[in-house]
């Protein structure tokens, strides 16, 4: 009697605190997850009332489309570029302004700031940057590097897509990197210190292997925000010039949205997805081996 | 103690709860009395959307909104506005999902058809017969033509007629090397004789479109061989043509440093202000140009696909209904259907609407009795050519949704000599045979 009481309370308090969370998780994620693999099975435009039923065609379509694995490679050399200097610029930042410079929390805000502006919003700002500012600095100086714009061309608008990503998640990276600095053992690196270890073995024998916690978190958060890329690539490149940047992202949106092909979208977008996680989940499942104990 | 906590907050979420069942339920008394005090039913005013995807002129149509609801007491328009970074079938597909869609909505004419199973149809009305063209998809009208469009060379007259040294014709320039006579004129009159947008969805959907419009078989068909892959279009004629007046157009460009830099606000400055004689754009241009310059003279030139005097392709611009409007018949109820069709009758016959038509929104209209003058010099000019009957059809209207975003960049590519003209070629046929 006792004892199922206890259950249902222990229900109701269940249901009480992970209810309403389940709930819109399940309305917004989970609901709309599964339809739209449903919706891989069908050849839909998304208005016409009919939605004849093509099995797997839509997933051949996919693997046969020589410009969806285009893109996805693309993507992967993107995400490859801005993971690695998202990460180095991060931490470097973090380990200066952790070492007890003058007006280390001006440069801390000073370096989030980035983040707080939308990747849209961002886009446009350096859109404009590259084509009237950059330009103007190439005329003014005779820089071979800025007489044009790099928007304008295949290679660079590539690089500028990977600066402004970078610009903008550097600032974000380096808050969870400091969290980890801050929080190093003091003891030992005392003792180290004590020892005669100098500055670079204590970074990269001490420092460096006790922050793999953080590397775990930021290379997670780069890599599925690399993966993902949509508003950047939009207010930046518009996917130019002449579509030589279109990120996986939006190629599964102009598919979905512009052809108005919502089986064959919904299809890459799922191939993208198991894409994705797989590589994320590896990525977290061979950090945790490297964790290391103080 | 513990169970009085979790009843006591209990108690407290019932009060609450019943203090907002109360907010609610005076608020169904209060509808209840308001319908009950004005008694008739048929003065409550039917509100209905209108959906505007021409978003420069969408201050104007919310004024034209409201003088329609001052003339039709009763009938309240809400104009619903797409932004200019979604398309217009994008904005009307997701308020259709959203179960709520715009009783009238504005699209691009060639998405009507996607929505042909939910459009009211219209052949019964009386503007059909007024149409200077007949608007009709499978037999039946659905849609309204709000406007009618058109596209070519637009020209600063002075600029050319400095140029050429008295006044210009537009006339005299029927073939590629008269146009190109005509750019070495403007050239040493110290004027960049043109400046090319690089512009996407002007690259594809209006200049690579014209070699479907000039082609001897009506644009569908001929877009039909393009479809099953037997349009061969480096052998082309008019492909050819057309692209060999373009190779003229990049040797001229004013922005021929660095062509993908030239963006529509640029091209229309230029032209406006006389630091280039000439674009290529269309009729809707006008209002970015007249920022600049609100009292010049512009006219259109047409695009000359070939030497042959002769060819009436070179002498024609391409011209359609490029707006179209649909009532919903799905979610709209026969009151709001019926205002809907008022609204559009007092566009076409009311005076006032003509007025709005023609002065406001600086479109064309599709009617013939429409006589109100068009003071833009564009569109005068626009229409001078569609009365004397020198038109070819606006192909981009026949091309799937996508075209302007894939073919649009194969442009850019040949605009910037990243492709030459086999390339491009291969590229335009290989995306015909992909759509399904």
């Amino acid at each position: 009697m006792i004892a199922e009481k206890n259950r249902m309370k222990r229900l109701g308090n269940q249901v009480f605190f992970t209810g309403p969370t389940v709930l819109v998780f399940t309305a917004v994620i989970i609901i709309p997850f599964l339809y739209g693999i449903y919706l891989t099975f069908f050849s839909w435009d998304g208005i016409s009332s009919s939605m004849p039923f093509v099995g797997g065609s839509n997933y051949v379509e996919v693997i046969q489309d020589s410009k969806f694995w285009a893109s996805v490679w693309l993507t992967i050399k993107y995400v490859l570029a801005t993971v690695i200097l998202i990460n180095g610029v991060a931490f470097l930042l973090a380990y200066l302004v952790t070492n007890g410079i003058k007006g280390e929390n001006f440069f801390r805000a000073a370096y989030f700031t980035p983040n707080l502006i939308g990747g849209l919003v961002l886009g446009f700002i350096w859109q404009f940057m590259f084509n009237n500012l950059f330009t103007a600095i190439g005329d003014k100086t005779g820089l071979d590097l800025f007489s044009k714009t790099w928007l304008g061309d295949e290679n660079l608008a590539f690089w500028a897509l990977v600066i402004v990503t970078v610009w903008q998640y550097a600032g974000y990276m380096m808050v969870i990197f400091i969290a980890g600095l801050m929080s190093l053992p003091k003891d030992v690196m005392e003792a180290a210190k004590i020892d005669g270890a100098n500055g670079w073995k204590r970074l990269s024998r001490m420092v460096l292997p006790l922050m793999v916690p953080s590397f775990i978190v930021t290379i997670f958060l780069s890599l599925q925000r690399g993966f993902m890329v949509y508003d950047v690539n939009y207010g930046l490149t518009g996917g130019g010039p002449f579509g030589s940047t279109v990120m996986a992202s939006m190629f599964v949106y102009d598919k979905a949205f512009i052809r108005f092909d919502y089986g064959a979208g919904q299809a890459q977008a799922f191939v993208l997805f198991l894409l994705a996680a797989l590589i994320t989940i590896t990525q977290v499942y061979l950090g945790k081996r490297m964790e290391v104990e103080a | 103690m513990k169970v009085s906590r979790f009843g006591s907050a209990l108690l407290l979420l019932l009060a609450l709860s019943v203090l907002l069942s109360a907010c609610g339920g005076n608020n169904a008394d209060k509808n209840a009395t308001n319908e009950g005090s004005s008694g008739n039913v048929s003065t409550k005013a039917v509100k209905i959307t209108f959906l505007n995807s021409k978003s420069e002129i969408q201050q104007q149509m919310a004024e034209a909104a409201a003088e329609f609801a001052k003339a039709n007491p009763g009938i309240e328009v809400d104009v619903i506005s797409a932004s200019e970074s979604q398309s217009p079938v994008e904005r009307a597909s997701s308020l259709y999902a959203a179960g709520t869609p715009a009783t009238m909505a504005m699209l691009d004419a060639g998405d009507i058809a996607k929505f042909a199973d939910k459009a009211l149809d219209l052949s019964g009305e009386k503007w059909v017969a007024e149409l200077a063209q007949p608007n009709e998809l499978d037999g039946k009208t659905i849609a309204f033509p709000f406007a009618v469009e058109g596209y070519g060379l637009i020209y600063n007259q002075k600029i050319l007629d400095q140029a050429v040294g008295g006044t210009f014709d537009p006339a005299t320039i029927n073939t590629t090397t008269a146009l190109e006579d005509l750019f070495k004129k403007i050239e040493a009159s110290g004027v960049a004789p043109i400046t090319i947008g690089s512009m996407d969805w002007s690259l594809g959907n209006h200049y690579l479109a014209l070699a479907y419009a000039n082609q001897s078989v009506p644009v569908e068909d001929y877009l039909g061989t393009l479809k099953s892959g037997d349009a061969k279009l480096a052998e082309n004629a008019v492909f050819n043509g057309l692209l060999d007046t373009f190779d003229v157009m990049k040797k001229y460009n004013k922005g021929i440093k660095d062509p993908l830099a030239v963006v529509l606000e640029q091209t229309a400055a230029d032209v406006a202000k006389g630091e280039a004689a000439m674009t290529f754009n269309g009729n809707w241009l006008i209002t970015e140009m007249q920022k600049t310059s609100p009292d010049g003279e512009f006219g259109f030139l047409p695009v000359p696909v070939s030497n042959n005097a002769g060819d009436a392709a070179n002498e024609s611009l391409a011209i359609g209904a490029t707006k179209q409007v649909f009532i919903d018949k799905t979610k709209a109820t026969p009151e709001q259907q019926d205002a809907a069709k008022k609204f559009l009758d007092w566009l076409v016959f009311d005076a006032a609407g003509q007025e709005i038509m023609v002065n406001k929104f600086n479109v064309i209209p599709a009617f013939k009795n429409n006589t109100t003058e068009l003071s833009n010099p564009l569109a005068k000019s626009l229409k001078a050519y569609n009365n004397a009957g020198k038109s070819i059809p606006f192909a981009g209207n026949y091309v799937p949704g996508d075209h302007w975003k894939v073919l649009g960049a194969s442009m850019q590519k040949y605009l910037v000599d990243k492709v030459d003209r086999p390339a491009l070629a291969s590229e335009v046929e290989s995306y015909w045979t992909s759509v399904k």
